[in-house]
């Protein structure tokens, strides 16, 4: 049943129910930044078109996988992102990754200690998605928090911590705060993620950065 | 031979969410540092056996995204500036692909400079998916 207050998800019932008009207006909506993404690595408008049209094809394949509760905005640009590797493949722009390097480098990310590898952990693709969206979770509600609270700072502090990767001390730099104070907003947000984790039974294991 | 970028930008290089000028420039690395291939592998095999990050998780889920309409009141400056200075941290510094994405496609929207394109290319989408189409439920 859609949520007629998703209109996302109504688009998506009625392309699935195979109306041209609904599957028309997702085109209409979405084509154009879709096609900056892929240009803005590309260049060229041509080939960009060409992966923006696969895109497009690759989402009605992959249809019956779609989960309307999940942004059809992001599920777009993950199909755009893929279609775009493989382009990027093709025309030999994009060097391969293998898999496993050898003996050196296949254990430098297994935890030291008495910490439990996570490689021994089977766990299947269901149980990481659910972990994957409890921490996604915690970090929307401290990431609302803030916003409500129009603490800005917070939120690109740990923005260029987390998905930068930046240093405490670059950070500070940036935002022109200390770094004691970007240490203790970290600490406070590790804090509370470890709390999700504990609270969810999550293996520790597979969130090291949470307790580096 | 050390390389300029962080585990959280070689995780976004895998994911392809990289910066545009950075994904380019870990293309271009790779091709001369065999240790940056390791390292890309590493975290691919970390990923393999179940370990998460939070850069990742943040990514992935565009946790901290502004809406496509905060992103056009942006453009049309008409956002409060607190929040206007965030958006313009998200984009700028920290470089969204998506919403670097999305800002471009509105801007030109908004210059509606690209119309008589923009249809002629949503007629050929439709017309080479269309068939692709199932009414099956």
């Amino acid at each position: 049943m859609p949520d007629s207050s998703n209109p996302d998800a109504l688009l998506v019932e009625n392309i699935r129910l195979g109306k041209p008009e609904a599957w028309n207006n997702l085109i209409a909506q979405y084509e154009g930044r879709l096609l900056s993404f892929v240009q803005s690595r590309l260049r060229r408008r041509a080939p960009s078109e060409d992966v923006v049209q696969e895109t497009f094809i690759g989402f009605l394949t992959s249809l019956p996988n779609y989960d309307t509760r999940r942004p059809l905005e992001s599920w777009l640009f993950s199909i755009a992102a893929h279609k775009l590797t493989d382009y990027l493949r093709r025309e030999g722009r994009r060097p391969a990754i293998p898999f496993s390097t050898g003996d050196d480098s296949s254990g430098a990310w297994e935890q030291t200690g008495n910490a439990r590898g996570a490689s021994s952990i089977a766990r299947s693709g269901e149980r990481r998605g659910l972990e994957d969206e409890a921490v996604a979770d915690g970090i929307l509600q401290q990431i609302d928090r803030w916003r409500e609270q129009g603490d800005w700072k917070k939120i690109q502090c740990m923005e260029l911590l987390f998905v930068v990767g930046l240093g405490n001390k670059q950070v500070a730099s940036k935002l022109d705060i200390t770094e004691q104070q970007v240490a203790n907003f970290k600490f406070d947000f590790l804090e509370r993620l470890r709390k999700i984790v504990r609270g969810s039974r999550l293996s520790e294991d597979i969130f090291p950065e949470l307790y580096e | 031979m050390s390389n300029p970028f962080t585990t959280a930008q070689l995780e976004a290089y895998l994911d392809e969410s990289l910066p545009d000028e950075q994904m380019t420039a870990v293309e271009a690395a790779l091709r001369d540092d065999p240790k940056l291939t390791e390292q890309l592998a590493s975290l691919l095999g970390r990923r393999d056996a179940g370990v998460h990050s939070v850069g990742a998780i943040w990514r992935r889920h565009r946790l901290s995204c502004p809406t496509r309409e905060h992103l056009g009141s942006f453009l049309l400056e008409v956002l409060p500036e607190e929040q206007a200075g965030y958006v313009r941290f998200h984009v700028e510094t920290i470089g969204c692909r998506y919403c670097c994405a999305s800002v471009e496609d509105l801007r030109q929207q908004h210059a509606a400079t690209d119309l008589e394109d923009s249809h002629t290319r949503r007629q050929r989408y439709f017309q080479t998916s269309a068939g692709y189409l199932r009414g099956d439920e």
